[in-house]
């Protein structure tokens, strides 16, 4: 999902001479949703989308004579994609804030929310206070997000666990991984209301104000803000309220009154360096992103490492243990080089704990990782052992040494050699990997640089993020590269 | 004399393919036999099964010194007893002349390093290489590195040393002195088994000549009876052949 919502940057990225005024096009609003949030945008069962937003921008799209197109983006996704102009508007219950007015536009909003605390019944927690020294889930990048992170020595939260949307969230609290999910109230009413082990135990005052979320300054926002006005008055917007929660709103709120709106205190000019390459909101991530970079490079050592061992022993074993160990080494082998990263990844971290294996992020991530270098490893060293001739291994015994000085002393030092290039771009493969990592909350530099885009609602982090990356491992493939033609070349 | 190394009714099947038929075979304490045969005759399988790089079939049995040559914990004495010179000489690449020659004294024998680097010198010197101890293998000449391998397998104080055709793969201005080495060995006392094409030098160093074919012994004798006066149709036929070129 994070990969896709990499490349759509990326995309947008080379699309940017089109910079685009997506809606002076001709035909439909494209609208980003992360479909999933209920009640506001979620699937039918027969995979329509329904919900409260999607009534909303249907119904704008109708008044202003044009179609509406949905398109699925993670939330963290959705900032980006309206500054690119790969969408005209972002809905997925996003809070205005005084940070994303700076880059990016909002009409007036048309529901109050508070944040809310959910947790599973009977699992003592049931308050705010009970989750001193505990795991906390939140959106990556979302309102409840950075309510967290503000508020997280106030409470004492052990760590805030980042995922990407209800489901992954609440699926480690049933587990018990973490103890409770800091998300928008409406959602999680509406999602606990069918669900007798859950409960919405606490509302926590923010003052978010939900709205439809444009480009900076598009001038589709006006146009949109003005029939919100109308819709409002006469009453639809509160028929909504009416039609997905039940009841309708009070009188004061922003579902019932127009409201103006909102303004950022200062304007700042939009053009591609402020976006893509914003020094303020770079200066305001950096310790984030060193941060991830931090964990990045841990998980990468260990997994690289612990590979490294576990390859060597399953070659071992698959070239020269008896049969019945051959056999399996060649399975593990064989199994875990065929598994994509990601499936596997997700088995380890989501379905092991209904057999009561609970890992952290960190070391599902790093078993993961582990288990999948260490069979490309096993390969690499088989085939770096069989490719010395067979009178190296003559010789070894018939001098008399024994089958652990002929690999430490003869065999392995040739082999070393010829297996260090491809050795090298498994490594590179392991730490580009370790990205994938941030699909399980695990903070990763990939992790740390999606929030930190959702929280500024800039994409600076992430072409920050892209450069560390190929900061260090450029220089690997460079290398790489010269001791291939350096040993094509061969002094052997 | 002692008998040192005994081959009783030693056979082996690569499949169904049966490469050495009956062999019977008793050699003594500081014999020099030659092996001579066909190509595919079964020579290198059958001295190959003496230090156990073949596995022979059940049935035979080798004794060297006294100890059965089989799997198993008395494996590794019975190749501390037995050096091996191959026709690719299988030096070790990584490693200079010098540790090529002291890797197995250290680990087998567990010599300190001192000593190990002292008979690794002195053994060069004997083979008459002794100014190129710090060279690898690859800058060495044929008929150079196999001096080395030779120096190698002395270092392990063999009872008996095992070439397979030492000089078949070397240039033939290198095969002399190659075979001028091992002519001194031949008269130290040290058992050799030697399978060889150079006819003029079993002729010259052999006590006994064994001439096989089709994967057994046909006759042995004398290099004198051998070659003079073979009694096989084989044989001469053999001989008449390799004499003629
Ligand atoms: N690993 C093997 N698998 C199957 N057959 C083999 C194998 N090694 C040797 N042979 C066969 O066994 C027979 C004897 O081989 P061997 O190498 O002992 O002959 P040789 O007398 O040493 O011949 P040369 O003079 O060519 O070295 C040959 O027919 C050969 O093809
Ligand atoms: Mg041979």
């Amino acid at each position: 999902m994070l990969k896709k919502n990499l490349i759509c940057f990326i995309l947008a990225l080379v699309f940017l001479p089109v910079f685009s005024p997506a809606q002076e096009r001709e035909g439909a609003i494209l609208v980003g949703a992360n479909i999933g949030n209920v009640p506001w945008e979620f699937q039918d069962t027969d995979g329509s989308f329904i919900g409260f937003e999607i009534d909303l921008v249907n119904e704008i799209g109708q008044r202003l004579g044009r179609d509406v197109e949905i398109v699925n983006i993670p939330f963290n996704g959705l900032f980006s994609a309206v500054q690119s102009g790969r969408i005209d508007i972002a809905i997925s219950s996003i809070g205005i804030t005084d940070r994303r007015l700076e880059s990016v536009s909002f009409t007036q909003p048309y529901y109050d929310s508070d944040q809310s605390l959910t947790t599973v019944i009977g699992s003592g927690i049931e308050s705010l206070d009970d989750l001193r020294g505990q795991i906390v889930a939140v959106d990556t990048g979302s309102t409840g997000d950075i309510w967290a992170t503000e508020n997280m020595e106030k409470y004492g939260f052990s760590e805030i666990r980042r995922y990407e949307g209800l489901a992954p969230a609440m699926l480690d609290v049933v587990i018990g991984r973490v103890k409770g999910y800091i998300s928008d109230i409406p959602a999680l009413l509406y999602y606990t209301r069918d669900k007798p082990n859950l409960a919405v135990v606490e509302r926590i005052p923010t003052g978010g104000r939900y709205a439809l979320m444009m480009g900076k300054n598009a001038p589709l926002v006006i146009d949109v803000n003005t029939v919100i006005s109308t819709l409002k008055q006469e009453g639809f917007v509160n028929g909504l309220h009416t039609k997905w929660f039940g009841i309708p709103a009070e009188d004061n709120t922003s579902t019932v009154e127009v409201r103006s709106m909102p303004m950022p205190d200062v304007e700042l000019a939009s053009n591609f360096v402020e976006t893509f390459l914003n020094m303020d909101v770079f200066m305001q991530t950096y310790p984030m992103l060193i941060a991830g970079l931090g964990t990045t490079i841990q998980l990468g050592i260990l997994a690289i490492v612990a590979g490294l061992i576990v390859g060597l022993g399953v070659a071992l074993v698959r070239l020269y243990a008896l049969l019945p160990f051959q056999i399996i080494a060649k399975v593990y082998i064989d199994i875990f080089r065929s598994i994509p990263l990601l499936v596997l990844l997700i088995i380890i971290f989501y379905a092991l704990p209904f057999v009561g294996i609970s890992l952290s992020p960190f070391y599902a991530a790093a078993v993961t990782l582990t288990l999948v270098s260490g069979s490309y490893t096993a390969e690499i060293f088989r085939a770096g052992i069989e490719a010395i001739p067979k009178g190296q291994f003559e010789a070894s015994q018939a001098l008399g040494l024994n089958y652990r000085d002929m690999m430490k002393d003869v065999i392995l030092p040739q082999a070393i050699k010829i297996v260090i290039p491809p050795l090298t771009n498994n490594c590179i493969n392991v730490i580009k990997d370790t990205a994938l990592a941030s699909v399980v909350a695990m903070p990763d530099l990939l992790k740390q640089a999606t929030q930190a885009q959702a929280v500024a609602a800039n994409p600076t982090p992430l072409i920050a993020a892209a450069v560390i990356y190929l900061a260090f491992l450029l220089p690997l493939v460079l290398w790489v590269s010269r001791l291939e033609v350096k040993f094509k070349v061969g002094d052997r | 004399m002692a008998t040192l190394i005994e081959l009783k009714n030693v056979e082996k099947h690569y499949g169904s393919f049966k490469a050495l038929t009956g062999i019977n075979l008793n050699i003594d304490e500081g014999e020099v036999i030659c092996v001579i045969g066909p190509s595919g005759s079964g020579k290198s399988t059958m001295i190959r099964c003496i230090n156990l790089l073949e596995q022979y079939d059940p049935d035979g049995e080798i004794i060297v010194d006294g100890i059965k040559v089989q799997k198993g914990k008395n494996l590794k004495d019975v190749r501390a007893e037995v050096g091996m010179v191959f026709q690719n000489f299988n030096l070790f690449p990584h490693l200079t002349i010098l540790k090529n020659i002291m890797l197995a004294p250290m680990r087998v024998k567990g010599t300190d390093e001192k000593t190990a680097e002292k008979t690794a010198r002195a053994l060069l010197a004997k083979v008459g290489i002794e100014t190129q101890a710090n060279k690898y293998p690859s800058q060495l000449s044929g008929g150079q590195q196999q001096r080395v391998a030779i120096a190698r397998a002395l270092a392990m104080e063999p009872k008996v040393l095992l070439f397979d055709e030492p000089t078949s793969a070397l240039d033939p201005e290198m095969v002399g002195e190659v075979l001028d080495v091992i002519k001194v060995l031949a008269t130290s006392g040290v058992t050799m088994i030697v399978v060889t094409h150079e006819m003029g030098f079993a002729r010259q160093v052999a006590d006994r000549v064994i001439f096989m074919d089709d994967g057994q012994v046909i006759e042995q004798g004398t290099p004198k009876q051998i070659f003079d006066d073979p009694q096989e149709q084989r044989t001469k036929s053999f001989l008449k052949a390799v004499l003629k070129h």
